[in-house]
């Protein structure tokens, strides 16, 4: 038996452990085959539950709701709001089906998703891991997955935050990219989006793991080239 | 930058809140227009700078509950906490209405209101513990007991115990 409570493998799946703590319970369950198993259940109900309510963040608002606001204003703004990115709005639809496969994936025990599960810890695949593999971030007009920040972690290895339908950090393992966080992204992306919640919550994690600076372009590039050894 | 505009740059965000609380979608619109209204009415006591989406969230919560008591004093069905079992008496159409959910909305039906709002802000919207607890105005301990008892619960509900 460990001391680690369900309550601390729950905070851990929610972002919210410290680098300490994460790795107390991550190395507790690296021990204790049932202690990883329920990790990996809690992992698996997040991303279903996320995944699950994601598609309707990235659809059309109904008119019923959208006219309420537009009503109320003086001028009605007859064009949508300018994207942050260029291609985001692109990307939207693509993202959506993702969010959809992955929910659709986890129901019938498929691969379809963005993540699979690998000895209890879940490890990017399909696009995602197309994504972390070979997108830079330099190039990436139109893609329904961003790769934001690309860094060396502490102790070695090279690791990527991404954002999209779903919003993380991965780093390179033998395995592939394990998934170190993975949070539902912030919905439509529009010029007056609050600051997500996702997005301070993942730059957390990229400074708990980060060693140095990230890398730049011809950084970025250099790694890809060689595998991410 | 208008307030009316801020609330349609988070309103699919809200809509995804209202749908993760009610028993289906259109409830979910229902609920969402609900709110709208009374955050457009109480505009004022909005304060610019602190985040809006908290404060709608808090609101749209707010009428959720409201309107979940009215609702149970007009069907006089009490749910009891495990009622995750017994969501089929409350009548033929709410049966026929759960059929058509998938496991995971059923699921979330069956818990008690105050472990679905959290699990709705934490693992489908995304907030972190303190914000979540801020806008269901409970001590974070509170919050981490319901989101503990919440997924123990789901887990179950959806059969994810394999």
């Amino acid at each position: 038996m460990t001391d680690i409570d369900e309550a601390m493998l729950i905070a851990l799946v929610d972002g919210e452990l410290d680098e300490v703590n994460r790795r107390r319970v991550e190395r507790a369950a690296a021990g204790d085959p049932a202690l990883a198993e329920r990790l990996a259940q809690h992992r698996r109900l997040r991303e279903r539950l996320a995944g699950h309510y994601a598609p309707l963040a990235q659809e059309p608002v109904p008119e019923r709701l959208r006219s309420l606001l537009e009503e109320n204003e003086t001028v009605v703004p007859m064009t949508r709001p300018a994207r942050r990115w260029g291609g985001w709005a692109m990307g939207g639809a693509i993202a959506a089906s993702l969010v959809l496969s992955l929910g659709v994936g986890r129901f019938s025990g498929g691969e379809a998703g963005p993540v699979g599960m690998k000895d209890g810890v879940m490890v990017a695949q399909g696009p995602l891991a197309t994504a972390l593999d070979s997108q830079l971030a330099s190039a990436q007009d139109g893609a329904a997955i961003r790769i934001g920040l690309t860094f060396q972690r502490k102790g070695g290895g090279w690791c990527r935050s991404f954002d999209g339908a779903m919003a993380g950090v991965a780093c390179r393992e033998d395995a592939g990219w394990q998934v170190q966080q993975m949070l539902p992204g912030a919905g439509q992306e529009t010029a007056y989006r609050q600051a997500s919640s996702a997005d301070a919550r993942v730059m957390a994690t990229v400074d708990a793991l980060i060693a140095g600076v990230p890398a730049d372009a011809a950084g970025e590039k250099k790694a890809a080239a060689n595998g991410w050894q | 930058m208008s307030f009316e505009r801020d609330l349609l740059a988070i309103l699919p965000r809200l809509r995804r809140f209202a749908a993760s609380l009610s028993r289906d979608r259109a409830d979910g619109d229902d609920l969402c227009q609900a709110a709208l209204e009374r955050g457009l009415k109480a505009r004022d006591q909005w304060q610019p700078g602190t985040r809006l989406d908290s404060w709608m969230y808090r609101i749209m919560r707010n009428l959720w509950i409201d309107e979940a008591r009215a609702r149970q004093r007009a069907a006089k069905t009490f749910a009891p906490e495990e009622a995750g079992l017994t969501v089929g008496h409350a009548g033929d159409r709410d049966v026929e209405a759960h059929m058509m959910l998938s496991d995971v909305d059923r699921a979330m039906q069956a818990l008690p209101e105050e472990q679905r709002e959290a699990i709705a802000l934490v693992l489908v919207e995304g907030l972190s513990y303190k914000e979540a607890a801020a806008v269901l105005d409970i001590p974070m301990g509170t919050l981490t007991s319901r989101l503990v008892r919440g997924r123990g619960a789901l887990l179950e509900l959806m059969g994810e115990a394999a």
